[in-house]
């Protein structure tokens, strides 16, 4: 069983994609971390200066579009 | 309305709760609060016992033409091997295929004895079981990067391929991303699967009796609710299998991650 070899043939362009599953947790996980670490920064300084929301809104954009961002560098083509 | 049924119908609990998944203890037997040796315990060794000596028996005289268990282990193994680790992860997979194997059958068995009647509650249900999972997992993408790369892992899992002024807002992304979300995602989808599925039924099952015992004109429902039982008895099995799979093939991507050459 384990002395097998593997499949001799390497992938050609025709053959059946590999499972993407992985890559499809890995833009959501980009998109969800951008989000709640931009996010949660700027819920630290709404804390901090007082602002109601403000620090949060930007950061929250920031990091969704960085999040937007890294999908494309990581996963694009 | 039979007495019997309502006998039986008045004392089940409705609607279920997290109680449900805290079985009683059988070592010592019937002891309120003590959990170190339930149903769940049972279930996790008879899943390690019936994979170690699955494999041993059925590889233990390997014949040319396959037997019929020794085909089983060999479509098991070959299967993760081909289509999960060699696919996901290259030539260098076939050095994982052991573990993701193991990984793969280990988690299906565990989760099937969520519709194997008697059992009927899968010890991924309590978080504890696909912690410790997503931990080797975690430990194990992670060493592999470091063995690969040497200290300059963190440098090929951190800084992704961008103009130096963005890395400062990408750079705790990745960080969170990779070794925050992935153990926690990977833990969280099984459990909430596994829990879910049994809620779903508990809830379908005991609220049958429920309704019946409420009213008997609700009869007809209840009869509805247990076919629904049998029907989300076959889509948690769809859901064990994909979880399994899930599981291994997202270890499988996070393991090439590590052994990934830089950009």
């Amino acid at each position: 069983m384990a002395g097998q070899q593997p499949p001799p043939e390497p992938r050609e362009d025709d053959a059946p994609q590999p499972p993407n599953s992985g890559q499809g947790m890995v833009a959501v996980s980009y998109l969800f971390a951008g989000l709640v670490v931009w996010g949660g920064a700027g819920w630290l300084v709404d804390q901090w200066l007082g602002t109601k929301g403000i620090a949060f809104a930007i950061g929250a954009v920031l990091g969704a579009a960085a999040g937007v961002y890294l999908i494309v560098r990581r996963l694009g083509a | 309305m039979t007495g019997q049924s309502i006998v039986l119908a008045a004392d089940v609990p409705f609607p279920p709760s997290v109680e449900d998944f805290y079985l009683p203890s059988i070592l010592p037997w019937g002891e309120h609060g003590s959990y170190w040796f339930t149903k769940i315990m049972v279930l996790a060794w008879l899943s390690v016992a019936i994979l170690i000596v699955f494999f041993l028996v059925s590889y233990r005289k390997p014949q040319l033409v396959p037997t019929k268990k020794q085909w089983l282990a060999e479509s098991v193994y070959g299967f993760v091997r081909n289509n999960i680790a060699v696919d996901m992860i290259g030539k260098e997979g076939v050095r994982f295929a052991p573990y993701l194997t193991t990984l793969f059958s280990f988690i299906l068995i565990m989760n099937m004895w969520a519709i194997v009647p008697l059992a009927q509650i899968s010890p991924n249900s309590h978080i504890a079981f696909p912690i410790i999972l997503a931990v080797i997992s975690y430990v194990m993408f992670i060493y592999v990067g470091f063995q690969k790369h040497g200290p300059s892992y963190l440098k090929h899992a951190l800084v992704p391929p961008a103009p130096w002024f963005i890395l400062p807002i990408l750079v705790p992304i990745e960080f969170f991303s990779n070794f925050i979300v992935r153990p926690f995602s990977l833990a969280v989808r099984l459990f909430a699967n596994m829990f879910a599925g049994h809620m779903l039924l508990l809830v379908f099952t005991l609220g049958g009796f429920a309704m019946v015992s409420a009213n008997g004109l609700l009869a007809p429902v209840s009869v509805l609710s247990w076919a629904m039982v049998v029907a989300l008895t076959f889509l948690d099995f769809a859901v064990i299998v994909l979880q399994a799979y899930v599981f291994t093939v997202l270890t499988a991507s996070y393991i090439q991650g590590s052994l990934a050459e830089g950009h």
